[in-house]
């Protein structure tokens, strides 16, 4: 196998970091508004959706990691190269650094849309995105240890949303939320099938996985990001079912921010503000992560400089926001991310889990021999 | 190391510079704290808005500002051009709607401070007797500053549970809602003051109906628990003691009442609903002929009280019924507690209008003051 990878120790990160990696690859722009497209689906089932969308995330990750696991060190782009042969494994890896940068393309996008709707109407987006790109440069010269350590803080300083996220439960009318399972099961799993662009981020094991220390530990510590992340959706689904009444969360864009506008605390009273401000650091890993993910695979290409990468990756980011101006078109672009994404993670994990096993199976017989 | 100050001087431009990205000075700017509107002719809306001023040098100003225009923001642009400072609305706390609109319908402009981020959805309103615009440009003696006033007279009445609850998020969650009405407290204008002087009651955005302050408490625990809060009866006489209080009304006052209320389906089929209150209190003024300590006369007392909030309630929902205004959560509970069919709005208020309600109130004299 020579698409193996060799990664010295000191390359490596510890099994446990990979809790704050999964969780902040998560935690992005899908968060601010995905009770919307989830209610419109499930109604006042919402919240089962969310768990069913959890489920299936767990096992997917389940069976990405089994997949990983039957090679001794390598990521998806090495197990695409072996398992289909340079040209159809080439082009599935070019498939999946176009979904890595499609996925970072659309957190900026949307993100860059929350600010200029809720803080500064009149700010440049190309100046936000300008911003936002030169963070993202700074941390990803850093290598892989800096980036882990971006979603590590950024995971710890984020902790204090969660207290304000049940303050709105002052005015909670708790029936909102019977009677549990009103609505068919078709609308439910449809509800959950709309959850696919909020939990999506998980894949970042598929290229992150070969350089953990201790492999045998990944799995339980993925498992329990994804247990918290449902903690957190679930959380906020919940305090959203029973704040807002259902037609009024089918109006309302991003249900999590105007959750918090009817909080005032003592010493400020817009905290909404100063959430969309921090997103910001909540948003860096995400974004981090898939420009890194993208650099894995455009590597087995063609040998290429961390730097020279992230640069070039940042002005065809950057020239790709201008043509997409309005809502609707943001609308449109997450629909259609949100399709492909659930093909590509929720769907095509188990296909290649079979391709693999076949491939090590035939490989055990033809060693043999 | 060449490398890292070039991204240092990067970093730290960045940071200079989004600070200057909107700059809003609170000596240049004038905050809207109240915003008042009305009916105009043809179609329009007349906006009055309360605008507070800061200046270093001087006291603040406020000023009351007034313009018709077809569309808010017309207003707005209209009354930036009469002010010498940039108007701000990120400060507004509440939305006073003249009796007329109200009755025309409120929902558009609602819609429209829904849709603008500046405003936050904890902001109170409130419909105005008469014209929002005389109530705001009137001169008031006592008042420096309209908006602040209005603001905490609704802010610590609401609060302390005197009045129903009325902030911008109750209202679009309840308008929105298929299941439920919404109320808003009524503003009075009294002389030189300024007065809570009702509730109205709304059905799909329009004013529908009215009832006077001394039924707040009541409308109040249908709608909700109330922690603590004080209540004063009267009586019929007969009841507590024929021989002494023949023909005579008995005056009482209760405070620090507790009550727990809760809405039952009994049956779906019948449209039938148990309306329970749990009603404790602290006996705190009462005929000082009447004596307290002895408990057939307390029980008996309760009963009294018993009946009347009963009464008192009774009436109540059958005038909200009557005008078809759900603002206490029947409709809720009926939703969440039936199984089968979505409770469509039409379907709901035909039910609404006939339903039969179980009032069962339980109260409980709890202790009296310190002398008997």
């Amino acid at each position: 196998m020579k698409s193996a990878l060799q990664i010295s120790n000191d390359q490596k990160i510890s099994s446990s970091l990979f809790f704050f990696v999964v969780t902040a690859a998560q935690i992005g722009v899908g968060i601010h508004g995905f009770q919307r497209v989830v209610v419109k689906n499930a109604g006042n089932d919402a919240w089962i959706s969310v768990i069913l969308a959890s489920l299936f995330a767990h096992i997917v990750v389940f069976i990405m990691i089994r997949t990983l696991a039957l090679y001794p060190s390598n990521d998806l782009y090495g197990i695409h190269l072996d398992i289909f042969g340079k040209y159809f494994g080439g082009i599935l890896n070019f498939t999946y650094v176009l979904y890595c940068t499609f996925a970072f393309y659309s957190v900026i996008r949307n993100y860059i849309e929350v600010i200029n709707t809720w803080v500064f109407p009149n700010l440049s987006q190309s100046f936000i995105a300008a911003a936002l790109l030169i963070l993202v440069i700074y941390a990803f010269t850093g290598g892989l240890r800096v980036l882990v350590g971006v979603c590590f803080f950024s995971f710890m300083t984020g902790l204090w949303i969660l207290i304000i996220l049940f303050m709105p439960l002052e005015y909670a009318h708790y029936n909102h939320i019977l009677p549990i399972l009103g609505n068919d099961l078709k609308s439910i799993f449809k509800g959950a099938y709309s959850m696919t662009f909020t939990i999506v981020g998980f894949e970042i094991i598929n290229t992150l996985y070969p350089f953990a220390k201790e492999k045998k530990k990944v799995q339980k510590y993925v498992h329990l990001a994804l247990l918290f992340t449902l903690f957190i959706y679930l959380s906020v689904i919940l305090v959203s079912l029973v704040y807002f009444s259902e037609a009024q969360i089918e109006r309302t864009l991003w249900a999590t921010l105007t959750l918090f506008t009817v909080i005032k605390l003592p010493f400020i009273e817009r905290v909404e503000i100063i959430i969309i401000c921090f997103w910001m650091i909540i948003i860096l890993p995400n974004l981090c992560l898939f420009s890194w993910a993208a650099y894995r695979g455009v590597k087995r290409f063609k040998s290429i400089n961390e730097t020279t990468f992230i640069w070039i990756f940042s002005i065809f980011i950057f020239f790709a926001n201008i043509p997409i101006q309005t809502r609707t078109e943001i609308d449109q672009m997450n629909n259609f991310f949100a399709k492909i994404a659930f093909y590509i993670v929720f769907i095509y994990p188990f296909l290649l889990y079979i391709m693999a096993s076949l491939k090590s199976v035939l490989r055990k017989g033809g060693s043999k021999e | 190391m060449k490398k890292i100050k070039v991204l240092i001087v990067l970093l730290l431009s960045c940071l200079f510079i989004i600070g200057c990205a909107n700059q809003r000075i609170l000596e240049r700017i004038g905050l809207v704290t109240l915003v008042g509107y009305d009916v105009a002719e043809e179609n329009k809306v007349t906006a009055t808005s309360v605008i507070r001023q800061i200046n270093p040098e001087l006291q603040s100003k406020v000023e009351v500002q007034s313009e018709t225009e077809s569309t808010s923001k017309g207003t707005r642009v209209k009354v930036d051009m009469k002010t010498s400072k940039k108007l701000a609305a990120g400060q507004m706390r509440v939305l006073l709607f003249g009796e007329d609109l109200a009755k025309k319908g409120i929902e558009e402009a609602i819609h429209t401070t829904m849709m603008n981020n500046e405003i936050s959805t904890s902001i109170y309103l409130a419909v105005v007797k008469g014209s929002s615009k005389s109530l705001l440009e009137y001169p008031y003696k006592d008042v420096t500053d309209v908006g602040q006033h209005i603001y905490n007279l609704i802010d610590h009445n609401i609060k302390q549970q005197h009045t129903v609850s009325s902030t911008l998020h109750e209202v679009v969650r309840d308008n929105y809602s298929e299941v439920r009405n919404f109320a808003l407290p009524i503003l009075h204008k009294k002389g030189e003051f300024i007065e809570i002087d009702g509730v109205a009651f709304f059905s799909h955005g329009k004013m529908v109906g009215s009832l006077p302050a001394g039924d707040n408490f009541y409308i109040l625990m249908m709608q909700d628990n109330f922690k603590e809060s004080t209540l004063e009866l009267v009586l019929d006489g007969e009841s507590i003691d024929a021989s002494k209080f023949q023909e005579k009304q008995l005056q009482i006052a209760v405070d620090s009442v507790k009550t727990k209320r809760s809405i039952k389906v009994v049956d779906p089929e019948l449209n039938e609903f148990d309306l329970n209150i749990d009603f404790k209190c602290r006996l705190l003024e009462i005929n000082s002929l009447v004596p307290i300590n002895d408990p057939k006369l307390v029980e008996k007392m309760e009963k009294a009280v018993n009946q009347k909030i009963e009464n008192e309630v009774s009436r109540i929902l059958e005038y909200s019924q009557e005008i078809n205004s759900d603002i206490y959560g029947f409709g809720e509970q009926y939703r969440a507690h039936v199984r089968g069919g979505k409770l469509t709005d039409q379907k709901w208020r035909e039910k609404f209008r006939e339903m039969k309600v179980n009032i069962n109130v339980d109260v409980e004299i709890i202790r009296n003051g310190v002398f008997e």
